[in-house]
C-alpha cells in the first residue's frame, strides 16, 4: 500500500513538472502584460523600468528556474496586476472554492439521492424516465444561463435568496445549487444501477418467495453499495467543481480560484496563470490519489497498476 | 466467472465487481423499444443545419439596426417578417437558429470525434501493452485530465484569438483523456480473456489484436461515450462564449447566442431563451440516446 | 421511501430557516457595486487614474477640484498656489488642520515626499513620465509651504497634481510609509482623506470607515462605504433590487428596465469619446487606402450616427465629429463644434468619394471587435461599423478578440490598415494635451494614430507655451484640423448611467475622469 502511494505520488511530481513547463510557456505565450498594467501614455523607458522591476527582463531560462524553484516551497511570485504575493492571492481564494464545491457535493447527493432511488423502485415507468430527465436537464443547460436566470428572478425579483456571497447559508445556495445540478446526472445513474443490482438480486428475490420484505435490510444493502461509486464520483467531481467553478464565480460574484484564473489570463499575470494551473492539476492529482487509495483499501480485489 | 482484474474506479467493471449479493451481474431484458423521441429531436436539427443554404431564410449575420430585438410573430410587436424575433443586432433568430445548428452540431460531432480516435488509441495501446508503457501513458493521461477544459480555452482565446477551431483543439485536447481512462479500463478487462491469450499463442502481433480484438470490443463504450460527450462540448461551447472565448461572432452558434443575451433574459428574453431551448433538447436527446444504447450495447457499463 | 423523501423535505425546511432575510442597508452605510475594481490597488503609485474614484476618499490631493474639474483651494491640501514670473517655480500653500488616519499632521515634508514617491521608478499612473521629465526639484522652505521648481516654464503644474486627471498628487504619510514600508502601506494604506481603510478583500470588496471631523467633509454621513465587485450585470441589478447595493453601474441597454421600476439614473453626459483609428505603417505613415484623405472621409460618411447612437447605445449618445475630440476641454479652449462640422450619413457620396480614390469596389479591412471597462456594446459595435462600411463597398473582416491583444498589433504595427478603437474617457484640456501628445504626435511613435506633420509641430509648440490663449489657440487648430483631415473617425460620445437606490436620487457624480465624488455624497458641511 505504502508503495503504491509512492509510487503514484513520484509519477504525479514527474507530471507537475511536466504540466509546470507546458504552463509557462502558455502563460508568457498570452502577450504582454505590462500593456494592461502601464497608462498608455507610458514610454519605452517606462516599460524598461517596470519589466527590470517585474523580473521580466531575464532570460527564460532563469525566469523558468525562479519560478519553479521557489513554487516548491510554495512562493509562486508576485502578481503583476495586483502586486500582491500570488500565494496569499490563493491562500484568499480557495477556501471560497473548497466552501462553494462542498456544497454543490452536497445539494448533488441530496438530489441524486431521491432521484436515484425513486428511479429504481418506479424502473420502467413514467416516474423513472422523469427522474432521468429531471437529472439529465442539469447537463443540458448552460451554466451561466442558469445562473443568471436565476438571479434575475429568484434572487432579483422574488428576493427569496441572496444574490452574491456575503457569508451565509443562504447565499450557498443559488450557486451551490447551479454548480451541483451538473453532476446530479452521473450520481443518479450509479445509484439507480446499483439500487436495481440488489433489487434483482438472488437474496432479495428470496426474501420475497418467503414473503418476507425487510424493506430496511434491503436500503441498507444497498445504499451500502452504492456508497463507494459514488464516492469515487464525488471524489473525482469535488476537484472539478472547485477548478471550473469560473463562470458560477462570476455571475454569483464569488471570489474563488476560478476568478482569480480568468483575472490572471485576461491580465496576462504569468505569476497567477502558472500558479493557478499548479494548483489546479496538484488538487485534482491528490483527490484521485485518495480515491484510488481509499478504493484500493476498501476492495483488495481490485489491481490498480499491473 | 472468471476473475476480473478491474482497471480501477473509473472502470466499466468497478461497480460490478462489488455490486450485487450473488457476485454476478444479472442478465437485464433488452428494451428493444426504440428510442423515437431523442432520435426525432436530433433529426429535426441535424436536417435544419443540413438543409440551411437551401432554404430561403434571410442572411443570418445581415444587420439591421432599425428592427433590432423584434420579439417573435406572436408577441405584440412581433412580424411575419421575422418569425422568431431579431437580436440586438437585428438579425433574424430562426435564420441564426437554423444556422447555428450547423455550427453548434458541427463543433460538437468534430471535438468528440477527435477526442474519441485519440483517447481510444492511447486507451488501447496502454491497456494492451501494460508496464512502463501504461504507466507512461496514463500518467500523461492524468496530467491531462487535471487541466481544466475553461482555463486553456481561454488561454488559446487570449493568445491566438477566439475561433470554430481553438474551440475544437482546446476542448479535444484534454477531453481525450476520459476516453483513454475507459477504454483502458476495458482493455484490462478484455486481456484476462481467453481468447486474447489464444491470438497470442496463435502468434498475432500487437497491432493485430489491437484492431482485431481489442477495438471491437470496446466499440460500444467508444459509442456509448461518443453520444453522451457531444451533448457536453455544445454546452462547453456556451459558457466558452459566456467567458468570451467561445466561437466568435458574426459566426451564428447557439452558445454565443445565448452569452449575446445574457442582459435581455427579462426584456428580450427570446434572445437567449430560443438558442437555450435549442441546446437545452439536443443535449437532453443525446443524453437520452446514450443511455438507452448503454442500455442496449451492454447494461454493465452502468458507470459511463 | 417515505423514509428519504422526509429527510429530504427535512433538509429543504432547514435551508429554509437558515434564509436569513437580507441585511438592512441602514442609512448609515453605503454599497457600491461596480463590475470590476481595475486592479484594486489602494497604492497612489501604483493605481494610477482607475482607482480614483475610492482613492480620493482615501487620500487628499495636493490640489482640489470641484465635481466639474475646476481647480479649487476649497477641495484640497493647497489653499493657494502661485507661480513665479518665469513659470518655473510653483509655490503651494497647504492647510493647516490635515491630518493623516494615524494622527500625523500633514505637512510639507509629506508632500514632497508623496510627489517624488508618486512619479517614482515603481510608479504606473497615467502622467508620472512627463512629470518626471518636467520636474526638477521639490523645494520645503516651511512645514506649510512647498516650492515645485521645473526645468521648463510651465502652466500645468496645478492640473497635473490635481483630483481633475491622475493620482500623482495625492498625499501620502512619509513618517508611516519610511517606517512600514511600501508593501505593507499597499497592504495597509494609511492616508489623510475621509475615510480609512478598513479591508479589502481580494476579487470580492473594498471597505472604507468614516474618519471623524474631515476638512473636506465634516463628519461623513455614510459610517462605512464598501466597492464591491459584481461581474455580473445581471446581479448587481439584482442587489440594487435587493436593497444590498445602493450605486450600480449599468449598460445603457438596461437603463429603461431601471427607469420603468423607478431608479433614480445618474448619468455622466459624454463621459467618453468612441474614436475610430486606422493602425499605422511600421514607419510612422498612413497604409495603402487610409493614405488618401478621401477614403478617410468616405469611411466617415459611411456612418450614420444617429442609428448607433440610438440603436446600440439606446440614445445615450451623441454624434461626435471631431477625432479624439475630447469634448470636457472645449468649453475651456473655446471650440465651438458647429453643425457643419458633424458628419452626415451620405453613403452615395462616400461611394463616389472611394471610386475618385481608385476603389470603386472597396478594399479588405481588417476591424477589430472587442471589449472595454465601460463599454460593454463594444463587440457589437464594431459589427454594427463593419456592416456601414460594407453598405459602401468597402470588405470588413470582423477580428474580435481581447483589448490586449488588439492593443498589441496596434502598438507593434503588425496590423497596418486594421481599424481599432477605445472609449476614451473624457476630461480638461491638460488632460486632452496630454492625450493628443500621445494619440495623435508622431515622435510618439507607438500610440500615433494621426501621421501629421503640420499637427506635430502645433502640438510641439503647446509644449513651451506659457501664454495661455495662445495655447487656447492652437488646441483649437489642432482639433479642427483632426476634424478637417479626417484623421480619425469619430463616432459617439457615451453618456455613461449608473443606477441608485431611491434615497440617493440628488447624487451627482461629476464631470472628472474617473471619479465619482461620493465624497460630496457623503458631506455633512
Amino acid at each position: 500500500m505504502l508503495r503504491f502511494v509512492v509510487v503514484r505520488l513520484s509519477q504525479s511530481l514527474v507530471a507537475l513538472a511536466i504540466l509546470s513547463v507546458v504552463v509557462f510557456i502558455l502563460a508568457r505565450a498570452t502577450g504582454d502584460p505590462l500593456s494592461m498594467v502601464l497608462p498608455m501614455s507610458a514610454t519605452e523607458e517606462d516599460y524598461a523600468n517596470a519589466r527590470a522591476y517585474l523580473g521580466l527582463d531575464r532570460s527564460y531560462l532563469e525566469q523558468y528556474v525562479s519560478f519553479v524553484g521557489r513554487a516548491a516551497i510554495g512562493d509562486f511570485g508576485t502578481s503583476i496586476r495586483a502586486r500582491r504575493p500570488v500565494s496569499e492571492l490563493i491562500r484568499e481564494r480557495l477556501p471560497n472554492s473548497f466552501k462553494l464545491a462542498a456544497f454543490a457535493m452536497g445539494v448533488s447527493v441530496a438530489m441524486a439521492f431521491p432521484l436515484g432511488i425513486l428511479a429504481a423502485v418506479k424502473k420502467g415507468t413514467a416516474i423513472d424516465r422523469g427522474a432521468q430527465i429531471v437529472s439529465i436537464l442539469g447537463q443540458s443547460l448552460p451554466t451561466f444561463w442558469l445562473a443568471i436566470v436565476l438571479v434575475e428572478f429568484v434572487a432579483g425579483r422574488l428576493q427569496w435568496l441572496p444574490a452574491v456571497g456575503d457569508g451565509t447559508l443562504a447565499s450557498y445556495v443559488l450557486p451551490g445549487f447551479t454548480l451541483g445540478w451538473f453532476v446530479v446526472a452521473g450520481m443518479m445513474r450509479l445509484l439507480r444501477s446499483s439500487m436495481l443490482e440488489v433489487l434483482d438480486s438472488e437474496y432479495v428475490k428470496l426474501a420475497r418467495v418467503k414473503g418476507v420484505i425487510e424493506p430496511r435490510v434491503v436500503w441498507l444493502h444497498a445504499l451500502k453499495n452504492a456508497l463507494i461509486p459514488v464516492v469515487t464520483f464525488a471524489g473525482i467531481y469535488f476537484s472539478i467543481l472547485v477548478t471550473t467553478a469560473i463562470v458560477v464565480e462570476t455571475v454569483f460574484a464569488w471570489p474563488g480560484l476560478g476568478r482569480l484564473a480568468y483575472e490572471g489570463i485576461t491580465g496576462r499575470d504569468f505569476p497567477v496563470i502558472q500558479a493557478v494551473v499548479l494548483v489546479t492539476a496538484a488538487i485534482v492529482a491528490v483527490v484521485n490519489l485518495g480515491v484510488d487509495c481509499l478504493y484500493a483499501v476498501i476492495d483488495p480485489r481490485i489491481r490498480v497498476a499491473r | 466467472m472468471a476473475t476480473r482484474v478491474l482497471g480501477g474506479p473509473d472502470s466499466p467493471d468497478a461497480g460490478a465487481a462489488l455490486g450485487g449479493v450473488g457476485g454476478h451481474v444479472v442478465a437485464r431484458p433488452r428494451r428493444m423499444k426504440w428510442p423515437y423521441v431523442p432520435l426525432g429531436i436530433i433529426a429535426v436539427f441535424v436536417l435544419a443545419g443540413a438543409l440551411a443554404p437551401f432554404l430561403s431564410l434571410p442572411d443570418p449575420q445581415a444587420q439591421s439596426l432599425r428592427t433590432k430585438l423584434r420579439p417573435p410573430v406572436w408577441e405584440e410587436r412581433g412580424s411575419w417578417a421575422n418569425p422568431l424575433g431579431t437580436d440586438r443586432l437585428g438579425r433574424d433568430m430562426l435564420a441564426r437558429m437554423v444556422w447555428g445548428s450547423r455550427v453548434s452540431l458541427a463543433a460538437g460531432v468534430v471535438t468528440v470525434l477527435l477526442a474519441s480516435a485519440f483517447g481510444a488509441a492511447v486507451g488501447l495501446v496502454a491497456g494492451y501493452y501494460g508496464g512502463r508503457v501504461d504507466g507512461a501513458l496514463m500518467r500523461m493521461t492524468d496530467a491531462t485530465l487535471s487541466f481544466p477544459i475553461i482555463l486553456l480555452a481561454l488561454i488559446l482565446a487570449v493568445t491566438v484569438g477566439p475561433s470554430f477551431t481553438n474551440v475544437v483543439l482546446a476542448i479535444a485536447v484534454i477531453l481525450w483523456a476520459r476516453y483513454a481512462r475507459v477504454i483502458r479500463g476495458q482493455v484490462l478487462t478484455l486481456m484476462e480473456l481467453d481468447f486474447i491469450a489464444q491470438a497470442r499463442i496463435a502468434g498475432a502481433g500487437g497491432w493485430r489484436i489491437i484492431t482485431r480484438h481489442l477495438l471491437p470490443n470496446t466499440f460500444n463504450t467508444l459509442v456509448v461515450l461518443v453520444t453522451l460527450q457531444i451533448g457536453y462540448v455544445i454546452i462547453v461551447e456556451a459558457s466558452l462564449s459566456f467567458l468570451g472565448a467561445g466561437i466568435p461572432p458574426p459566426t451564428p452558434a447557439w452558445g454565443s447566442m445565448i452569452a449575446e443575451g445574457r442582459d435581455f433574459v427579462t426584456s428580450a428574453w427570446w434572445v437567449s431563451f430560443l438558442p437555450g431551448i435549442a441546446i437545452l433538447l439536443v443535449v437532453l436527446a443525446f443524453n437520452l440516446l446514450g443511455d438507452w444504447l448503454r442500455d442496449t450495447l451492454d447494461p454493465k457499463l452502468r458507470q459511463l | 421511501m417515505k423514509r428519504a423523501i422526509q429527510v429530504f423535505a427535512l433538509l429543504l425546511l432547514v435551508l429554509g430557516v437558515a434564509v436569513t432575510p437580507s441585511v438592512a442597508q441602514g442609512k448609515t452605510d453605503l454599497v457600491i457595486g461596480f463590475a470590476g475594481l481595475a486592479q484594486e490597488t489602494l497604492d497612489p503609485p501604483v493605481a494610477g487614474h482607475f482607482n480614483k474614484y475610492y482613492l480620493a476618499l482615501l487620500y487628499d490631493y495636493l490640489v482640489g477640484t470641484t465635481n466639474d474639474g475646476t481647480l479649487s483651494p476649497k477641495g484640497g491640501i493647497a489653499t493657494k498656489w502661485e507661480n513665479s514670473a518665469d513659470y518655473k517655480r510653483w509655490t503651494f500653500t497647504l492647510r493647516r488642520d490635515a491630518r493623516f488616519h494615524n494622527g500625523d499632521p500633514v505637512t510639507a515634508e509629506d508632500v514632497k515626499f508623496s510627489i517624488e514617491r508618486n512619479i517614482g521608478k515603481r510608479s504606473t499612473t497615467g502622467y508620472a513620465g512627463p512629470l518626471r521629465t518636467l520636474i526638477a526639484t521639490i523645494e520645503t522652505p516651511a512645514p506649510d509651504r512647498v516650492v515645485i521648481v521645473t526645468k521648463e516654464p510651465t502652466l500645468i503644474i496645478p492640473t497635473y497634481l490635481s483630483r481633475a486627471l491622475s493620482s500623482e498628487g495625492m498625499v501620502t504619510p512619509k513618517k508611516y510609509i519610511e517606517s512600514v514600508g511600501d508593501e505593507a502601506f499597499a497592504r495597509k494604506p494609511v492616508g489623510s482623506g475621509p475615510y480609512k481603510f478598513v479591508e479589502h478583500v481580494s476579487g470580492s470588496h473594498i471597505k472604507l470607515e468614516a474618519f471623524a471631523n474631515h476638512w473636506r467633509t465634516g463628519t461623513p454621513k455614510y459610517k462605512t462605504i464598501t466597492f464591491r465587485i459584481v461581474p455580473e450585470e445581471t446581479t448587481r441589478i439584482a442587489l440594487l433590487r435587493r436593497g444590498e447595493v445602493d450605486v450600480t453601474d449599468i449598460s445603457r441597454e438596461r437603463v429603461k428596465e431601471l427607469e420603468r421600476e423607478g431608479y433614480p439614473m445618474h448619468f455622466r453626459k459624454e463621459d467618453a469619446v468612441v474614436s475610430m483609428w486606422t493602425v499605422l505603417d511600421p514607419n510612422g505613415g498612413w497604409p495603402a487606402p487610409m493614405k488618401d484623405k478621401r477614403v478617410r472621409e468616405a469611411m466617415n460618411l459611411a456612418i450614420d450616427r444617429t442609428e448607433v447612437a440610438q440603436a446600440i447605445f439606446g440614445g445615450h449618445a451623441l454624434p461626435a465629429a471631431i477625432p479624439l475630440g475630447l469634448s470636457w476641454s472645449f468649453k475651456e479652449i473655446g471650440l465651438r463644434v458647429t453643425p457643419e462640422m458633424a458628419y452626415p450619413h451620405d453613403v452615395a457620396r462616400a461611394k463616389k468619394l472611394l471610386a475618385d480614390a481608385g476603389h470603386p469596389n472597396g478594399f479588405p479591412l481588417d476591424v477589430y471587435a472587442f471589449l472595454l471597462p465601460g463599454f460593454p456594446e463594444g463587440k457589437a459595435f464594431a459589427e454594427a461599423i463593419a456592416g456601414y462600411w460594407e453598405k459602401v463597398g468597402i470588405k470588413p473582416k470582423l477580428i474580435p478578440v481581447d483589448y490586449a491583444a488588439f492593443r498589441k498589433n496596434w502598438v507593434d504595427r503588425k496590423a497596418p490598415g486594421a481599424t481599432g478603437y477605445f472609449n476614451i474617457a473624457n476630461r480638461n484640456w491638460v488632460g486632452a494635451y496630454a492625450l493628443l501628445e500621445k494619440m495623435a504626435y508622431t515622435p510618439s511613435k507607438p500610440n500615433d494614430t494621426a501621421a501629421d506633420p503640420e499637427i506635430d509641430g502645433m502640438i510641439k509648440q503647446v509644449m513651451s507655451q506659457t501664454d495661455q490663449a495662445k495655447i487656447n489657440a492652437l488646441m483649437r487648430n489642432i482639433f479642427t484640423r483632426l476634424r478637417s483631415e479626417h484623421l480619425g473617425y469619430p463616432i459617439v460620445y457615451l453618456h455613461s448611467p449608473y443606477a441608485s437606490s431611491k434615497a440617493l436620487a440628488s447624487w451627482n457624480p461629476g464631470t472628472v475622469m474617473y471619479d465619482f465624488f461620493f465624497d460630496e455624497l457623503a458631506a455633512t458641511k
